[in-house]
Formats: structure tokens, C-alpha cells, sequence
């Protein structure tokens, strides 16, 4: 909760200049407008930079950062939370170039991380919206965690969840957490890199799954993150979070906690029925996160 | 259509608007004292530090830099001079922020042991405590050597040049009362107790803390419009308070500094001594640390400054007469006792011999001063005593603090979870101490320990370190050594002799009922002050 309100949409792109509109298009339609709606490009070579340069004429909040290279979405929202942390935000909504909020979307964030703190006087590190798939129904990628105590200020006239960790479609997060536990590891490219931030701030406290904020998440498909899916087109995203995750429990669990994952990995891919050869993929991806140490960036 | 605003431009929480505002109004009145006539202009950031403002005061032009318009700046509020030519002064600020509700619970982070050294506390938490207690008494040697144990020299002046004098006031006298801070503490128990009873004498009592803090204790201050509590602590750099103590004086006709702990008042003295002569300063310490010396040294440094040093026990007192040549007059000595408590007669003390349930209790804050790894090292030892001579034995530790955490785990890990209940700084102590028999207090220092000769008034026998001026409360039976394997053993072998000897016991207990007897015929804080803050009141009334 802050006398100051300053927020920042990171919207990270790479080659999908239609449906980036269309997110830009919902931003306008906000009930609470982001002051700075920053779209992190990650090099796309469609004509997304200059459908987002022309626009930015027009919208003076719009600004477009163009990255050199793809830096994949991990370094997509580290560049892009830091250049709007030297903005001066005090809020972060961050998301994917897919995933359309409904108007009310932001403001119920906004509403739900200060009501809270006034009404219960704790700070949560982030809120999430309800992420829905093009169907309406529950997107399976982007469902948060729980805390243990995720029931504690669930009551007749409050739906608010405690969680630890979502993912970064649709999540609000003030700038005392990035001061307080930095930003988030561009290092890993890919996947993981959300859980990972989000359960590294939860620390202080954890954050707010909050339903009412809704946003839909245009993906081809509604596939969860289950190693049982792993096939030959998506083995590279799958090893990026095999390695990240591994690399994570390493740091805040050892190596049991690096075993007990490896196992459940296991056991996902031996249920789905997933090729040997893209299994030993897999952990070898695994033992590569056991010396996987990227850096905690601050801002 | 869809109406919409600009996140910047949402209305902010009422809560959150009055915290800032009152924030800034407590600041800027401080300010305004400060700097009458200049022109102010306070640069506002809202902080993400819950107790201090980080305050900066630049004197002469400034220029704004990208320092003061960061991402938390939340404006400018000028108060002109009183004339165009007025110096400027500008203040930056740091809001500080609401404190969340851990925050609020606990100030201290949990103890943790010397990182070097948290392999040796896991295998041996005595161990540990063994290697901090030689840190700390190699200290106590080299602390002559490092410390000044010298009075600082005063000159009176010459009666040839004029002596400033208190000018005219219509305000009622006042008094100003330097705390520590507004938490829990034996010093800031009297500290609280001076405040009602300088009130009581018909002084307006202004508060000020040292430390910066929540100041949880806040809200138990006299509600009652002579009293006013000014956030020094919180807006106000150190290196100002002595000009800014000396605009109060003037504003609010103050004959009296009362220093409890307050090093910013130490350090005001001068001022006060070379321009406000007439206000008249006392001081009150309790416990000379084996370290530094702690208060009494400072108090001691500045004795030529003081008017009046009161003390709680015998040892302060010959601390200052001996090491810094206090007159015998300006050393008062007046215990932190309540005459109403001791008119009581005194109950019999519990403990028998051979009595086979023993209740144990601790009662204070759970910091290293009260050494919790060493009471619970007490407690395991005296458990294992008990069952060798088929006693039921039981333990309350009453206290909150940095090592709860810690008491907890060890107690656990010696099985000792079932015997021994851990109950908050609120409980009910008198009530407790009525069914207890034995009260430890295995502190690494004490001034005069209250809880002692409260046990004793309640039936209750205590058992504690040699340490400050235990020995007018606790009789040498019943003093074990300060190393802390050497505390262990010498509280199992006082409870072994007392349950076991009755003879022993008997002279105990003898003992302790003359020394309560004694401690109870000595002044006490109130008639020692009371008279002074009524004489200060009278006099202002005859000006």
C-alpha cells in the first residue's frame, strides 16, 4: 500500500503482432489505466516493431523496448521490470503478449493488493488474476499455488487466496518486492522463471490469487506444464524448465529436494508414455541444473 | 463507455493519507521550533523504513538533485521565512511506512547464532555460550583502557561576567524526560513511572526517545494534555538535538532534563550548562555493563554536569562516588520498589525439604542479558537432578524476544517440551510467583533485579548469577557463579542443598527476609524524585 500508484504494464513479445494489439486494446480499455505501458520485444522480425512504433505516436504511455536479441520471456520481464523500476513504478503488471485482461482486470489487482494491506495490515508480494483459456475454462499453464493456509482471509465477503507462486500473465507486483528481492533471472530463458520470482518475494508474504480479476490467454492449446507431454516440438521448452527448476531446488532445497524432483519428473513421463530418447533429454537437462547457479539480479 | 483513470491518479486509503499527514505534521513541527524564522522547505519521500525518516537538514541554498525527485517522492511544503532575506534550511524526509503486523509483534529479528560459530551452538549450545562469556568479560578487562572513566572538567565561569538567567514564562514549569525508548525495560519502567509522577507534582511533562522505534509503549503514556510526546527519534538528526532541546527549554518554560538513557540529552548538556543554567539536570542509571561500563560510565563522564545522578543500587552508587568522585550529595539512591507492595507483610517463603513437586519459573525478556541458552542448560540439569531424587519438577519461562525461538528449539531437543511452559510477557507474574518455588535468573548483568525481591514478597525463592547488586536481594547461598557452566552447577547444587538441608534453608530463607527487610526500609525512586519535581514546580510558581 503506497500514496503513490505509479504502474507499469510489461508486456513481452516475440513475433505475434496481431495478438499484441489486441492486449494493447484491452489495456485501453482499462477501468485503471497503466501510466506506462512498456512492450518488451524480443527482437520479433514480424512488423511488430513498427506496428508498436506507430502506435506509441499516438499514446505518449506506450513506450517499446526493443532487445538486441530474443532473450526468451525470462529475459523479456528482467529487462523489462528493470527499465520500469527506473521509471519510477510502484506497481508491475506483467504479462504475456496472448493473454487479453478484462477492463476491470487491473484495477481489481490494484484493489485487492491495497484493500489488503488496509484491512489486514500485512503487504502481499504480488496478486494474480483468474487466467481463462479462450474457452473460458481454467487456463491449465497458468493456475497459482497455494500456501498451506490458503483458506485464512477466504471468507463470505473476501475471495481472496493466499499463493506463492503464478505465473506472469496477468500478475500485479509492487515495487517493494523488486527493491526488497530483485528481479527476475533472465538466465533462464524460458519457463520456471515466474515460479521462481514469484516464490523468491512470496517470502516476505505470500501473494493474493484474486478471481474477480480475469484476463484470457489466447494459447493454441490448454495444456498444463506435466512431463507426460513432452514431445519432440516442445522438448526445448520442457528442458529449459527441467533445468531451471532443478536449478532452483538446488538453491532453496539441496539435493534431496533436486532427487525428490527428479523422481516426480519421472514418474509424469513414465505415466505419459514419453520416448526414451527424449527422457534421457530430460535428465540430462536435470543434472545440467544441479550446477546451474544463475545470479540474483537486483534493480 | 468505459470511465477510467490513470493508476497514478487512484485515490489513496484514507488510513494510509492520515498516517502520511500526521507524519508530516509531527515532523514539521518539530522544524518550525528549529528554524523560527527561516525559510523552510521540506522535501518528502514516502520510505520503506516503518521507524525512521531518515532526515537530512542542508543550511543555505540548495539545489535540487535527481537524489530528491526519486520514484518515492511525494512533493515539496514550503513555510516561508519571516522576512524575504530569511536563511533557507531544507529537511528531506522519508515517510515512514505503516509497520506491518510481524513488525508490530516483534521488533528484533530472531537470535541467531555468530554465523563463524552456529556449527558449534547446533553440537554444544553451552559451548557457545562458554566462548561469548570469555568474549565478554575479555571486554570488561580492556574496557578501562578504551572507555573514558573520567568526569568531564566543568569550569563554573567568573562572577565577573553576567550568568544567563531563566527569562519571564506564563507557561506552567515543564519538564523534559529523555527515554531510551518507549518498549519494554527496567529503565523505561521507571522512565514511565517519572512521567506520572512529574505530572503528579504539577509539571507539564515533555517525552522525547533517543532510539528510533515503533514506540509500542506509546500509548501507555498519561493520557492527559500536560503530557506530549515529541518523535525526535523519528525526524530529527542527531547532531540537532541540542539546539533544538534548547528552543524547547526556551518555548516551554522547561526547568527540569530528566535522563533515562537518552545519549542525545547527554550530549546537550553543554548547551545547557553554558546557556540555560537555570534548568536543573537529573539523571537515573541502572546497570554498569561489563563491556563499556554502559549508563553509569556515561552518566559517570558527565557527572560534572548533572545535578542530581539517582542510582537503584549501592554498586551504581559507589561506581560514581569511587571511580568518577561524585560528591555523596548529588548520588541519590532510590529503589525501584512500590512502598504500597512492601507495607504488606512478607508471606512465608514456599520451598520445604524433600518436597517432592517443584515448581521453577523465569520471568524476564528473552535477550542474551537474561542468557536463555544458559537457563535452559539450568533447567535440563535440574530436570535430571529431579529425576534422580524422584521429584516432579515443572518450569514456566514468562518473557518475549529475539531467542523465544531458540528457547523453544532447545527445549525440545531436550526433551523438555512437557515440563516446561512458555507463556508471554503479559502473564499474570504475581499470580505465578505465588505457586512457584524457586526463581532462576541466570543473567549475564542486573542493575538490582525487581523480579527477585517481588518473588520473595510473593513465597518465592530466587536463585541468580553474582552479578551488579544481586547480593543486597539474593544471600551468598544462593548467588552462583556468572560462567555459565559454573551457573548450571550452582543452581543444581543451591536446590540440591536447600531440598536436602534444612538447616540450610532455614538460613535462606532468614536471609532473604532481612535483605527484602532491608531493601524495603531504602528510599524509594518516588520519595527520592517526587520532592525534586515538586520543589522545581513550587519554585517556577514563586518566579
Amino acid at each position: 500500500m503506497s500514496v503513490l500508484n505509479k504502474t507499469a504494464a510489461v508486456i513481452v513479445t516475440f513475433n505475434r503482432s496481431a495478438k499484441l494489439m489486441k492486449v494493447l486494446d484491452a489495456l485501453e480499455r482499462q477501468t485503471l489505466r497503466p501510466d506506462i505501458v512498456l512492450v518488451v520485444d524480443n527482437a520479433s522480425t514480424d512488423d511488430t516493431p513498427r506496428l508498436v512504433e506507430a502506435r506509441a505516436l499516438a499514446d505518449h504511455r506506450l513506450r517499446h523496448l526493443r532487445l538486441p536479441k530474443n532473450l526468451g520471456g525470462a529475459g523479456g520481464f528482467h529487462a523489462g521490470m528493470e527499465a520500469a523500476y527506473h521509471m519510477g513504478a510502484q506497481y508491475f503488471w506483467v504479462s504475456d503478449d496472448d493473454a487479453y485482461p478484462e477492463p476491470d482486470a487491473i484495477e481489481r489487482l490494484h484493489d485487492a493488493l491495497t484493500g489488503f494491506q488496509a484491512q489486514h495490515g500485512w503487504r502481499p508480494s504480488f496478486a494474480c488474476s483468474r487466467v481463462e483459456w479462450i474457452d473460458g475454462t481454467l487456463c491449465e499453464m497458468n493456475c497459482p499455488r497455494p500456501v498451506w493456509d490458503w483458506a485464512r482471509f477466504l471468507q463470505r465477503d473476501s475471495s481472496v487466496v493466499l499463493v506463492d507462486s503464478c505465473s506472469f500473465v496477468s500478475a500485479l507486483i509492487p515495487r517493494w518486492a523488486v527493491t526488497e528481492h530483485g528481479l527476475p533471472i533472465a538466465d533462464y530463458f524460458i519457463w520456471f522463471d515466474d515460479a521462481e520470482y514469484t516464490r523468491r518475494i512470496a517470502r516476505s508474504y505470500p501473494g493474493l490469487f484474486v478471481p474477480e480479476s480475469v484476463v484470457m490467454h489466447d494459447t493454441p492449446d490448454n495444456r498444463g506444464v506435466n512431463f507426460g507431454l513432452v514431445d519432440d516440438k516442445s522438448l526445448w521448452k520442457f528442458e529449459h524448465g527441467a533445468r531451471n527448476e532443478t536449478s532452483f531446488r538446488r538453491r532453496e532445497g539441496g539435493l534431496i529436494s533436486v532427487l525428490a524432483y527428479a523422481y516426480g519428473v519421472r514418474q509424469q513421463m513414465r505415466v505419459g508414455n514419453v520416448p526414451s530418447r527424449l527422457r534421457r533429454q530430460i535428465y540430462r537437462a536435470i543434472f545440467r541444473g544441479t550446477t546451474f547457479r544463475p545470479r540474483i539480479p537486483r534493480a | 463507455m468505459i470511465m477510467s483513470q490513470v493508476a497514478s491518479l487512484k485515490p489513496v486509503d484514507p488510513k494510509l493519507a492520515e498516517h502520511v499527514s500526521s507524519s508530516i505534521a509531527e515532523a514539521q513541527a518539530i522544524y518550525h521550533l528549529l528554524f523560527p524564522t527561516q525559510h523552510l522547505r521540506f522535501v518528502l519521500t514516502m520510505g520503506q523504513d516503518p521507524v525512521w525518516a531518515h532526515p537530512e537538514v542542508v543550511e543555505g541554498p540548495h539545489v535540487p538533485s535527481p537524489r530528491d525527485l526519486g520514484a518515492d517522492y511525494l512533493g515539496c511544503i514550503v513555510r516561508p521565512g519571516s522576512h524575504p532575506d530569511s536563511p533557507e534550511v531544507t529537511i528531506r524526509l522519508s515517510i515512514p511506512r505503516l509497520p506491518l503486523p510481524g513488525e508490530i509483534k516483534h521488533l528484533d529479528a530472531p537470535w541467531r547464532p555468530v554465523r563463524r560459530l552456529g556449527t558449534l551452538f547446533r553440537v554444544s549450545p553451552m559451548g557457545y555460550e562458554h566462548i561469548r562469556y570469555q568474549a565478554e568479560m575479555l571486554r570488561r578487562r580492556r574496557s578501562g583502557r578504551r572507555h573514558a572513566t573520567r568526569a568531564l572538567p566543568l569550569g563554573e565561569g567568573s562572577a565577573l561576567l553576567p550568568r544567563p538567567k531563566a527569562p519571564f514564562s506564563d507557561l506552567r514549569p515543564a519538564i523534559l524526560i529523555g527515554m531510551h525508548w518507549l518498549e519494554m525495560g527496567g529503565a523505561e519502567k521507571l522512565g514511565f513511572d517519572t512521567i506520572s509522577w512529574a505530572l503528579a507534582a504539577g509539571l507539564r511533562v515533555i517525552v522525547v526517545a533517543s532510539v528510533p522505534g515503533l514506540q509500542r509503549l506509546a500509548d501507555r503514556l498519561p493520557d492527559h494534555p500536560d503530557v506530549t510526546f515529541i518523535r525526535l527519534d523519528r525526524y530529527l538528526p542527531r547532531h540537532l538535538w541540542p539546539r533544538y532541546v534548547e528552543k524547547l527549554v526556551l518555548a516551554e518554560n522547561i526547568r527540569a532534563v530528566h535522563i533515562h538513557h537518552c545519549v542525545p540529552l547527554y550530549e546537550s548538556l553543554p548547551m545547557l550548562r553554558m546557556r540555560l543554567p537555570w534548568v536543573r539536570t537529573i539523571d537515573s542509571t541502572h546497570i554498569i555493563e561489563h563491556a563499556d561500563g554502559g549508563y553509569p560510565r556515561i552518566s559517570g563522564v558527565w557527572s560534572n554536569y548533572l545535578d542530581l545522578q539517582h542510582v537503584i543500587s549501592k554498586e551504581v552508587k559507589n561506581y560514581l562516588t569511587g571511580q568518577f568522585h561524585v560528591s555523596a550529595g548529588q548520588v541519590l539512591l532510590g529503589r525501584m520498589l512500590d512502598r504500597r507492595d512492601a507495607s504488606a507483610s512478607l508471606p512465608p517463603l514456599r520451598l520445604q525439604p524433600g518436597q517432592t513437586k517443584l515448581h521453577v519459573s523465569f520471568i524476564g525478556r528473552l535477550y542474551y542479558q537474561k542468557r536463555p541458552v544458559v537457563l535452559v542448560e539450568c533447567l535440563r540439569a535440574l530436570q535430571s537432578w529431579a529425576q534422580k531424587n524422584g521429584v516432579a519438577l515443572t518450569a514456566t519461562i514468562v518473557g518475549d524476544g529475539p531467542y523465544e525461538a531458540t528457547v523453544t528449539a532447545l527445549l525440545r531437543r531436550h526433551g523438555l517440551g512437557g515440563q516446561v511452559t512458555q507463556l508471554p510477557g503479559q502473564t499474570d507474574v504475581p499470580a505465578l510467583l505465588d505457586r512457584s518455588d524457586i526463581l532462576l535468573l541466570p543473567s549475564n548483568n542486573e542493575g538490582l533485579a525487581l523480579v527477585c525481591y517481588e518473588a520473595v514478597a510473593h513465597g518465592c525463592i530466587p536463585i541468580s548469577t553474582r552479578v551488579g547488586s544481586q547480593d543486597e536481594v539474593v544471600p551468598d547461598g544462593l548467588l552462583v557463579p556468572l560462567a555459565p557452566y559454573a551457573t548450571v552447577r550452582g543452581t543444581v547444587a543451591a536446590v540440591d542443598r536447600m531440598w536436602r538441608d534444612p538447616d540450610f534453608l532455614a538460613a535462606q530463607k532468614a536471609q532473604l527476609e532481612a535483605a527484602w527487610g532491608r531493601l524495603a526500609a531504602d528510599p524509594t525512586a518516588e520519595e527520592v524524585l517526587m520532592p525534586i519535581y515538586r520543589t522545581l514546580a513550587a519554585q517556577a510558581e514563586e518566579t
